[in-house]
């Protein structure tokens, strides 16, 4: 035990003076920061431009239906001054090419106009939102000449529907960005710190410094210790990189209430943090583990890749599963409940069935139970793979060399 | 204390490796396990460190089954290698406490060590920034630091230019004098001669000679004879193929009998212009190239 807390600390430190995660870790919360203080940013500018608002202007040859259709407009467009024109339709063109005006409503009738603008812009919804209120304005215009007073027509206008939606079990709208971003989390972090724990290995072993270690340490806490080093190195990085968003997200709240996908983000039930944490713990150690046994099999850094490629693809095969099974709006299908209990898949299916979806807290209970004995399994199977792996030299050995070596009573 | 390594054999799938390899290796004595590459000396020092258990056979301290907790290994890999990108002391503190020593004496031990090898300017400095002849000198201190009841050296002498080397030896010589057992291995026979008072050679997993190196000495076959003249010619013709002579110019002649030694050299020295002649003395070289060269 002594042996494995002196492995573990060493490991650890390592990670954390590695100037690579060190980098990824404040990149990620300096582009948090950035993406979370940006609406602030943008309202900034924004304010100064307030002052000037371009010139939008109205025309019909009927003067009341141009005032009636310019009070309705003030109210429309508030990112314009309205201004109703007296000129002809020439001087109309002629004060927009010369930017004096950025467009016009040339009105037929109540219900026909000609919009001219000079550019059209590609996110112009000018035209939309003119044909809501002139529609408007035809209804309440016809209400009242069939003898309804303004008041009445008003009324009938503006009635408002209520309605309210509720939920009984989990509001996939809602929990389905902060889902995916999690499970996504867990795909980055497991890849990327199997691939390290790998390189880590294969570096000892083709450096030779596992000559050294061999001879020094038990192949268990060597493994083990590696292992749980870069699983709470990982747990520390992830708590940094969200901790951060949760703080900036907090001192932006005012800015960012409106936007609903960051609220979705924000609003996870502190119940699933607590099965994010379980499940990536769990799905981090069964992948670090085999990693780590494949990484001792390699004499050489450059063979890590295609050594660890078999693995990789498993992973990307169970990420592919769960994702297209959350894009479809059924995380309940029956290749995903076979996945929550398949060990190497089930920390993302089984994670994505709760988040989403209402899951048996025995189906939950039987699944971790599943995972943590796979976990230990994988574990032992591990350490006795790298028992055998790091002493052997040359050309990878074979799949079969390593089972019959492993399985061999010693 | 008494190192005694008892019929150890070991098979890796179909291969026999170690085929009943016994010697002992006495305390305060340095002891040299020799063989030709591929013999088996690396697998015979691992099964001797427990990397992996033999599949029979014993090794026995004092008499008793050797208790790995209780007992400490100083290892010096002949393959070098640590951790290329770390500091020198904090990699050196690290294998100090895989062998269960505390930070803080680790921390002393490792201090002492720098400065007894005069690499106390290397303390803070990374691995990959120092000489290989240092680097060595480095992996030396990892065999040393936790004061090893047993020290293993696997080519220590290699790399090592001829001041670090005098280093070495003066630390081998204290590592002696203090009663460890220390076991080298090795290819470089001057080493060998010059430290060990008995040595055991390998060869394709047995042990082929054991035992004191002056008795192994004393007791090689004493048929031959080493002449030294300014006129080579004439013995030469005289003795034909049992003359043979070597790059220094000194001639060996093979007697076809031990007994003939003293009548030949009465006739050499009365019939010929002779300024030396001895009975040859073998050279642990020399020994190796007859038991390690058979047999394979």
């Amino acid at each position: 035990m002594k042996q494995f807390g002196k492995i573990f600390n060493f490991e650890l430190k390592g990670y954390l003076k590695n100037k690579v995660f060190v980098g990824i870790t404040i990149f990620l919360v300096i582009a948090i920061a950035v993406a979370t203080f940006i609406p602030n940013i943008v309202a900034l500018f924004k304010s100064d431009e307030n002052k000037y608002r371009p010139a939008m202007l109205i025309y019909s040859e009927n003067a009341d239906l141009a005032a009636l259709v310019g009070q309705y407009f003030e109210a429309a467009f508030t990112d314009y001054e309205i201004k109703i024109s007296d000129g002809s339709i020439d001087d109309i063109k002629e004060q927009i090419v010369s930017g004096e005006a950025e467009c016009a409503f040339v009105l037929s009738s109540a219900s026909s106009y000609t919009y001219y603008v000079n550019n059209l812009s590609m996110y112009d919804a000018n035209v939309e939102i003119a044909n809501t209120v002139l529609q408007e304005v035809y209804r309440v215009n016809a209400m009242i000449q069939n003898g309804l007073t303004p008041e009445q027509a008003g009324e009938i206008m503006a009635v408002q529907i209520e309605s309210s939606t509720t939920t009984l079990g989990k509001d996939q709208i809602q929990n389905f960005f902060y889902t995916y971003i999690m499970i996504f989390a867990l795909y980055m972090v497991i890849l990327l710190y199997g691939q390290m724990v790998s390189s880590n290995v294969a570096t000892e072993k083709s450096s030779r410094a596992m000559e050294l270690l061999i001879t020094s340490a038990k192949p268990t806490n060597m493994m083990f210790g590696k292992v749980m080093a870069s699983c709470v190195a990982g747990l520390m990085q992830l708590v940094a990189v969200f901790g951060s968003a949760v703080v900036f997200y907090n001192i932006n709240k005012a800015s960012l209430s409106e936007n609903a996908i960051m609220n979705a983000i924000f609003n996870i039930p502190v119940g699933l943090l607590f099965y994010m944490l379980v499940f990536f713990v769990l799905g981090f150690l069964i992948y670090a583990f085999i990693y780590g046994a494949v990484g001792s099999t390699v004499s050489k850094l450059e063979d890590v890749n295609t050594a660890t490629m078999p693995i990789t693809y498993l992973f990307i095969i169970a990420f592919m599963v769960v994702v297209f099974s959350m894009t479809s709006g059924n995380v309940d299908n029956i290749a995903m409940k076979i996945c929550s209990y398949i060990p190497f898949i089930s920390p993302m299916a089984m994670f994505t069935r709760i988040a989403m979806s209402t899951v048996a807290w025995y189906e939950i209970v039987i699944s971790i139970g599943v995972l943590i004995g796979s976990v230990v399994g994988v574990g032992i199977l591990a350490a006795r793979i790298y028992r055998v792996g790091v002493l052997m030299y040359g050309t990878r050995p074979k799949l079969g060399m390593i089972i019959k070596n492993v399985f061999k009573k010693q | 204390m008494i190192l005694e390594l008892k019929n150890i054999d070991k098979s890796f799938g179909d291969k026999h490796v170690l085929k009943g390899i016994s010697f002992a290796v006495e305390g305060g004595k340095a002891f040299g396990l020799l063989g030709r590459n591929g013999a088996g000396k690396t697998t015979t020092i691992r099964v001797l460190m427990n990397v992996f258990p033999a599949n029979s056979g014993e090794v026995l301290l004092d008499g008793e089954p050797i208790d790995y907790n209780k007992i400490g290994i100083g290892y010096l890999p002949e393959e070098r290698g640590l951790y290329s990108k770390k500091t020198i002391l904090d990699q050196l503190v690290y294998f100090a406490e895989l062998k269960g020593m505390t930070r803080k004496d680790a921390v002393q031990a490792v201090d002492y060590w720098l400065n007894r090898l005069g690499m106390n300017e290397c303390r803070n400095k990374r691995l990959d920034t120092l000489s290989k002849g240092n680097q060595q000198k480095i992996q030396l201190i990892t065999a040393l630091t936790h004061n090893p009841h047993i020290v293993i050296l696997d080519e220590p002498f290699s790399g090592l230019d001829p001041v670090n080397a005098m280093l070495l030896q003066e630390v081998v010589k204290e590592q002696i004098a203090q009663g460890k057992i220390v076991l080298f291995s090795s290819h470089q026979m001057g080493y060998i001669e010059e430290f060990c008072d008995s040595i055991a050679i390998i060869n394709a997993g047995k042990v082929v000679l054991h035992g004191d190196l002056h008795e192994i000495k004393r007791n090689y076959v004493r048929d031959r004879l080493v002449v030294n003249t300014t006129h080579p010619e004439q013995i030469k013709a005289d003795f034909g193929d049992a003359c043979t002579q070597t790059d220094n110019g000194s001639l060996i002649i093979k007697l076809p009998d031990a007994s003939e030694k003293q009548s030949t050299m009465r006739k050499l020295v009365e019939n010929y212009d002779i300024d030396e002649v001895k009975v040859f003395e073998p050279s642990l070289n020399d020994i190796f190239v007859e038991y390690a060269g058979e047999q394979v």
